[in-house]
């Protein structure tokens, strides 16, 4: 909302700076956006003294001015009759830009230099004869600052206004809450009707067919006016806030509706079929041209006002074409009304059609507003428009405007608040915005807002009042009693940042890509046609192409930061993510979030250095990185298997694992298939991991219980054995556990070889298996003994064979 | 014949007290030791000597033999360990082999460093679902189906009834249903707006806060967050609470902190105007209250929401927002 402060001072006594203003709007809950001097254009145009004038050699109509402006005297070229030697004019000296677009420079104009331009009031933006040049009177001087010569200013201040605020939307709105500043009041503007003729009921009547979209509608009539171009002061004032005149009638309802907040609308009479009103519904599928010259298809829930025959307006929205003012226009209608602000929105949201009417009738305007209103625009037009009022108003109304009450007690709204108000203070500050304050006992008051004031509903939007008039900050700081005891902090968030801290500690850095994705993303990353990961939440009003779905995978998100970073050359990479996919169930519920965790790794695990050559990462660094995590969050009964051919989707064959944890699939570890790579734009080689978070936060254990450290030592043996090449590692740990010896402590594998002398199609896999008892030193024969068993128990299972007997 | 046995011995002894370095040591163990060695050329010469002399000898040889090498390798050993002792042998200058932290993500930072603070203050964390209803997101805050104040917040939708959270706000209702007074909790999360420039990213993080209980007031939600803004940044730093307009609180404010730049002076990043704008906050409204069955005769509470690209922005000198989801590696290094 714009407020010309000129405007403004109209209504109400402003006795601060406008900077003190404006920070009182502000902190009275009008929030100031932006302090604009009007007229800085000006700044640029100086009081200059014509010295001399000589014709034009080469233009009869044009004159050579000799023109001191202060600190030099320069020659301009000017075309007007009323210029003349001796007298002071407004000169634009080049670099002014004038209102109308002109930007001064130095010209030749027909062979002469010409150097600013002696200007008009129209020229200027300031008055509105273009007669001729503007001769300043006054005591003058030469380069005076035209602003200072002819004491003109106007501020212009920009509120942001909150949507609760509609009584602000306009200038007296906004003059109420600056007359409260220093507790004055506001003047409205004094309403005198000319005298009136004849009677309204004769020429035309209102016929309402939905009084709850139309809960008012009133009209009058101004015969005999003339339309034509809006006196300077009028279009002034709609230019200060950024409108533009049109004519007269059309300025005049605009004036009054940015003055009181009503929107009106002025129709062409003698256009009206049979010359009546008739508020309705459009009928599904009906077309209708709006004065932007745009035709729109209208639906039965839009209210129409319409004539004897058809719609003529858009309700509260828009005119039509078809009933426009303009030059032949003699007699008018004047409309003002209330119309239901969900109808409006609704209307306008689906016309897209915003316009100061919806955004004043949605927000609720002042019901009791609109006989003021109509008044106010039907003195103005028969003042300018030279017209004659029919006498008496139509107004068609669903019922009185109910006053509301609403009770307020001291001892409440102090307890909200935190303060210490007496009855007194609070009446106070509540009379200084017009509401009536009836006192009722010694703690409570009935209180009546103002009509203009809809947001006022309960009590507490009273306390808001009050608090807000009495200034947020003069309420003292307190500290609440807390009361209770505080809870224990719930599991999730502090595992989750552990899970973080444990990343980090292995040297990956977190990022935060976007929830939603591209929606090929599934295909991209090659998800089988029945994989649930492919019921994906899609967006109806997406912002781009590539942010149309949420996200099922983290996976997208990690290959396009390593695709922006690889662009930005940086080759190595260890990152993860926490966040959550979204899984889609059906139209109307909500999808199943998952907490998932991913991370990256690729290019090097440390560069080539004075200490140790290059060395890419590879599938058991990221492999180790899971284990290390699984390891310090005390997770246990991890297996790493193959992923399956047929459930393969963004990893390679043969270099992927699904991740168990106590049998249940928690996610997967591999690097990344070649074709998804080249998808995403990426040639090097990658691995990732994305496992559930939600499941792996459940199996971390709530407690952890010690046990002792071993009191006797370990005792170790080594052996290797010769197995076929595609056993899995791990199945020599899962043997050596099905012979539940208490004894073997643990197993780890040291050493895998293939090649000569083995023969092709085998490996030879060395082992350590660590003995230890908890009651006694173990003996080196029994061990050796019972080593020896473990592993001719092995060859037997697996097949195997001993690097000896080869 | 040349020298004796013990001659050559005491030369080596000699030798090896001249010289301070591993490689000099072992240059002289091969002199002496090797297979040309000098001791060994003795050994060989032996069979020059008298047969009866042999034996003994051979035997003094092969002592001293075995006495220098001890010798030799003890003196390695010694200075070894000096030279890891002393650093005389290392080049200090030379970068040590890297053990490289991550980066943790300066909003999981800056959410982490929130949430540690209203912990302290008998806050706990929940968290709500992203995708939400409208009636979570909208209806429960008093904010109803074509009311203005739905233009506050472009709205992401999945269909009529479901929307992308368009703030952390519906964590509000969800928490109160589920319990009775006192109500104290903070949420934090990421919430979506269809609006994208240098200030605007579609998805971006809040921290709710809300604090239900009897006789809870305006003036304790001042405490809380001047207490709440005095640890994020420092306890110089005012705040000014001023009118807003929020469905879901009444009364309603906007929490503006002197500007930690300029410290109020007026600067870019404040417009000049001294402050900044960082809260929305109010007394829960009673419609919100009245939905979820709280008694607002004995109830009273209120909330907050703050924006955590707005508070590490700041904290980092951050000059745009979207560079907190493009994930360079280098910006993301700094934190
Ligand atoms: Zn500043």
């Amino acid at each position: 909302m714009k407020v010309s402060l000129s405007w403004l001072k109209e209504y109400a006594a402003v006795e601060m700076e406008t900077k003190a203003l404006a920070d009182a709007f502000t902190m009275a809950g009008l929030e100031v956006d932006a302090v604009t001097e009007r007229y800085e254009y000006l700044d640029n145009i100086v009081v200059g003294h014509i010295t001399g004038i000589s014709p034009h050699p080469n233009a009869d109509r044009l004159q050579l001015c000799e023109v001191d402006v202060g600190n030099r005297t320069v020659s301009v070229v000017c075309g007007a009759q009323n210029v003349k030697e001796d007298i002071f004019v407004p000169v634009a000296l080049p670099g002014a830009s004038l209102p109308n677009g002109v930007v001064i420079g130095k010209n030749i104009i027909r062979g002469q230099h010409s150097e600013g331009m002696i200007c008009s009031d129209v020229e200027m933006g300031i008055g509105s004869d273009s007669s001729g040049i503007k001769i300043l009177e006054g005591v003058l001087s030469a380069g005076m600052k035209l602003s200072e010569a002819i004491n003109i200013s106007d501020t212009i201040i920009e509120i942001d206004l909150t949507p609760n605020r509609s009584d602000c939307l306009s200038i007296i709105g906004v003059a109420r809450e600056a007359a409260a500043f220093n507790l004055s009041k506001v003047k409205y503007p004094e309403i005198t009707l000319p005298d009136s003729q004849d009677n309204i009921q004769k020429f035309t009547s209102v016929k309402v067919e939905n009084p709850e979209l139309c809960p008012r509608y009133a009209a009058r009539l101004i015969f005999d006016i003339k339309v034509g171009p809006s006196p300077f002061w009028l279009q002034d004032r709609l230019m200060s806030i950024g409108m533009r005149p049109i004519n007269n009638i059309v300025d005049i309802t605009n004036f009054v509706m940015m003055e009181t907040g009503q929107p009106l609308h002025a129709f062409d009479y003698d256009r009206l079929a049979e010359n009546r009103i008739v508020v309705r519904c459009a009928k599904n599928g009906e077309k209708f041209t709006t004065l932007d010259q745009k035709e729109r298809s209208l639906t039965n829930e839009m209210l129409m006002i319409c004539d004897g025959e058809k719609p003529v307006a858009i309700g509260g929205v828009m005119g039509g074409l078809n009933s426009e003012i303009d030059e032949s226009t003699t007699r008018v209608l004047l409309e003002s009304a209330y119309f239901n602000p969900i109808s409006i929105r609704k209307t306008s949201k689906a016309l897209g059609l915003n316009t100061d009417a919806t955004h004043r009738f949605e927000r609720g305007v002042d019901p009791d507003g609109t006989i003021r209103a109509i008044n106010r625009a039907s003195q103005l037009i028969a003042e300018l428009g030279g017209g004659l009022l029919i006498d008496g108003i139509i107004d068609h109304r669903k019922g009185p405007v109910k006053k509301c009450l609403i009770p307020l007690n001291v001892k409440d709204t102090n307890r909200l608040l935190g303060t210490n108000f007496d009855l007194k203070i609070i009446k106070g500050l509540l009379q200084s915005i017009e509401f009536k304050v009836e006192p009722k006992d010694e703690y409570s008051i009935d209180v009546y807002p103002p009509s203009f004031r809809v947001d006022i509903l309960r009590p507490e939007d009273l306390m808001e009042e009050v608090a807000r008039l009495s200034g947020y900050n003069n309420i003292p700081v307190t500290f609440p009693q807390a009361s209770g005891e505080s809870k224990k902090p719930s599991k999730t968030p502090v595992e989750r940042n552990r899970i973080k801290s444990i990343m980090l500690g292995f040297g990956f850095t977190e990022v935060i890509n976007y929830s939603f994705i591209h929606k090929l993303s599934c295909d991209h990353l090659n998800f089988h046609p029945d994989d649930p990961k492919r019921n994906m939440v899609e967006i109806l009003n997406p912002l781009t192409e590539d942010q149309t779905v949420m996200r099922t995978s983290l996976v997208p998100g990690v290959l396009g930061t390593m695709n922006l970073n690889i662009s930005q050359q940086t080759r190595n990479l260890k990152i993860f993510e926490i966040g959550k996919i979204f899984l889609n169930n059906d139209e109307d519920s909500l999808p199943e979030e998952i907490e998932m965790v991913s991370g990256l790794w690729t290019g090097s695990c440390h560069d080539a250095s004075w200490h140790s050559t290059e060395k890419q990462c590879d599938f058991y660094d990221i492999k180790g990185v899971l284990e290390g995590m699984f390891n310090t969050l005390k997770i246990e009964n991890i297996t790493f298997t193959k992923t399956p051919e047929k459930s393969l989707t963004f990893t390679k064959t043969g270099y992927s694992a699904d991740v168990y944890i106590e049998n249940e699939l928690i996610g997967i570890v591999g690097e990344v298939d070649q074709q998804v790579l080249s998808t995403f734009g990426l040639k090097q080689k990658a691995f990732v991991f994305e496992l559930n978070l939600d499941s792996l936060l459940g199996l971390i254990p709530d407690t952890i219980s010690s046990k002792p450290v071993p009191k006797y030592p370990a005792v170790f043996r080594d052996s290797t054995i010769i197995i076929d090449n595609n056993i899995e590692a791990t199945s020599i740990k899962n043997h050596i556990d099905l012979l539940k010896e208490d004894l073997v402590e643990s197993i780890r594998i040291f050493d895998i070889y293939e090649g000569e002398p083995i023969s092709k199609g085998n490996k030879s896999i060395s082992f350590r298996i660590t003995y230890r008892s908890s009651v006694e030193t173990l003996e080196d024969d029994y061990v050796s003994k019972l080593h020896k068993n473990i592993t001719y128990n092995l060859v037997k299972k697996l097949d195997a064979t001993l690097p000896g007997d080869q | 014949m040349g020298k004796n046995i013990n001659e050559i011995k005491n030369e080596a002894l000699k030798e090896l007290e001249s010289v301070a370095d591993v490689n000099s040591i072992k240059e002289l163990s091969i002199r002496y030791l090797g297979r040309k060695g000098i001791i060994t050329q003795f050994l060989r010469n032996l069979s020059n000597l008298p047969k009866d002399e042999r034996p003994a000898a051979g035997k003094e040889a092969n002592h001293v033999k075995i006495f220098l090498d001890e010798q030799f390798k003890n003196a390695i050993k010694r200075l070894e360990s000096k030279s890891i002792d002393s650093g005389l042998k290392i080049d200090v200058s030379l970068p040590g082999r890297p053990s490289v932290q991550g980066s943790m993500h300066p909003i999981s930072e800056i959410t982490r460093q929130i949430c540690d603070i209203f912990t302290r203050l008998g806050f706990s964390v929940v968290e709500g679902p992203e995708v939400e209803t409208d009636f979570y997101n909208f209806e429960a805050l008093n904010i109803p189906k074509n009311h203005p104040a739905r233009d506050m917040q472009d709205t992401f939708y999945i269909s009529e009834n479901i929307v992308l959270r368009t703030h952390t706000s519906p964590t509000q209702p969800r928490t109160m249903e589920k319990q009775d007074p006192p109500v104290r909790i903070i949420a934090p999360g990421k919430v979506y707006r269809c609006d994208s420039d240098v200030t605007h990213t579609p998805m971006f993080n809040q921290v709710e806060g809300l604090f239900v209980d009897k006789d809870v007031s305006f003036g304790d939600l001042k405490g809380i967050l001047t207490m709440f803004i005095h640890q994020m940044f420092d306890s110089e730093t005012s705040l000014r609470f001023r009118p807003s307009f929020f469905p879901f609180t009444e009364p309603s404010a906007e929490v503006d902190i002197r500007c930690v730049m300029c410290k109020g002076s007026g600067c870019r990043v404040c417009s000049q105007t001294g402050w900044l704008e960082i809260l929305g906050a109010g007394m829960v409204h009673p419609a919100v209250f009245e939905n979820i069955g709280y008694d607002t005769s004995v109830y009273t509470g209120f909330a907050f929401g703050m924006g955590v690209e707005r508070i590490a922005m700041l904290k980092y000198e951050i000059d745009d927002t979207r560079k907190f989801f493009e994930n360079d590696i280098r910006f993301l290094r700094q934190f």
